[in-house]
């Protein structure tokens, strides 16, 4: 499945990267595994993983076309 | 932006209080350094997902209230300038109060919103600690 990824905030800013799709994904973990290998500086950094707009707490089930985005802590208002 | 927002929010005549939070950039020192503005990036399908859900559980525990308005900046903000702007109107005071006090607690913890701030001297730096 092809799923598109997403980064805010530091996280868009030490990846370097805003989106990016990625295509031939298994599961959530080998997502998982993939954005490690790709920017193994977020390992440093603490994150939530939205789904869909949704924030996921395990492992969810991914689907075709997916949107995963990375969140750092909120601070806004 | 407010007399504005006030003229739309009372069509029927029966609006006894609107309650208002402004969120306002400081210009905080840090390290000797003045903040002179914020820049604030955002999750926007999120945003809106999230003010929705915000809106309608406001909504249901506040029956008095009869219409919740949340604005959020994004962009650079100066110092000085708004960032929030959070109002919330109802038949009576006390509900617009709470539920506008309710709100603003839950677009803080919930609000996939970020904010770096930019100092006099141009160095910037994002407001929390990232670091493990």
């Amino acid at each position: 499945m092809e799923i598109k990824v997403l980064f805010f905030g530091v996280l868009a800013e030490v990846t370097e990267t805003m989106f990016r799709h990625y295509r031939n994904v298994e599961s959530f973990s080998d997502l998982m595994l993939r954005i490690r290998d790709d920017y193994p500086t977020i390992a440093h950094y603490t994150y939530r993983v939205a789904v869909n707009n949704e924030l996921v707490n395990d492992e969810p089930q991914l689907r075709d076309q997916d949107e995963v985005a990375f969140l750092p802590p909120f601070t806004g208002g | 932006m407010i007399s504005s927002l006030l003229s739309l929010k009372d069509q029927n005549g029966e609006t006894g209080a609107h309650s208002v939070f402004l969120g306002r950039v400081r210009a905080d020192i840090k390290g000797g350094k003045t903040v002179k503005a914020i820049e604030y990036s955002a999750y926007e399908s999120m945003v809106n997902r999230e003010a929705e859900d915000i809106i309608q559980s406001i909504l249901l525990q506040y029956d008095d209230v009869g219409s919740i308005e949340i604005r959020h900046s994004t962009g650079i903000v100066s110092a000085g300038e708004i960032s929030l702007l959070v109002m919330v109107s109802g038949h009576r005071r006390h509900q617009a109060q709470a539920a506008c006090s309710g709100a603003v607690e839950l677009i803080k913890e919930r609000f996939p919103v970020w904010k770096k701030e930019i100092y006099e001297d141009n160095s910037q730096e994002w407001q929390m600690p990232y670091l493990a």
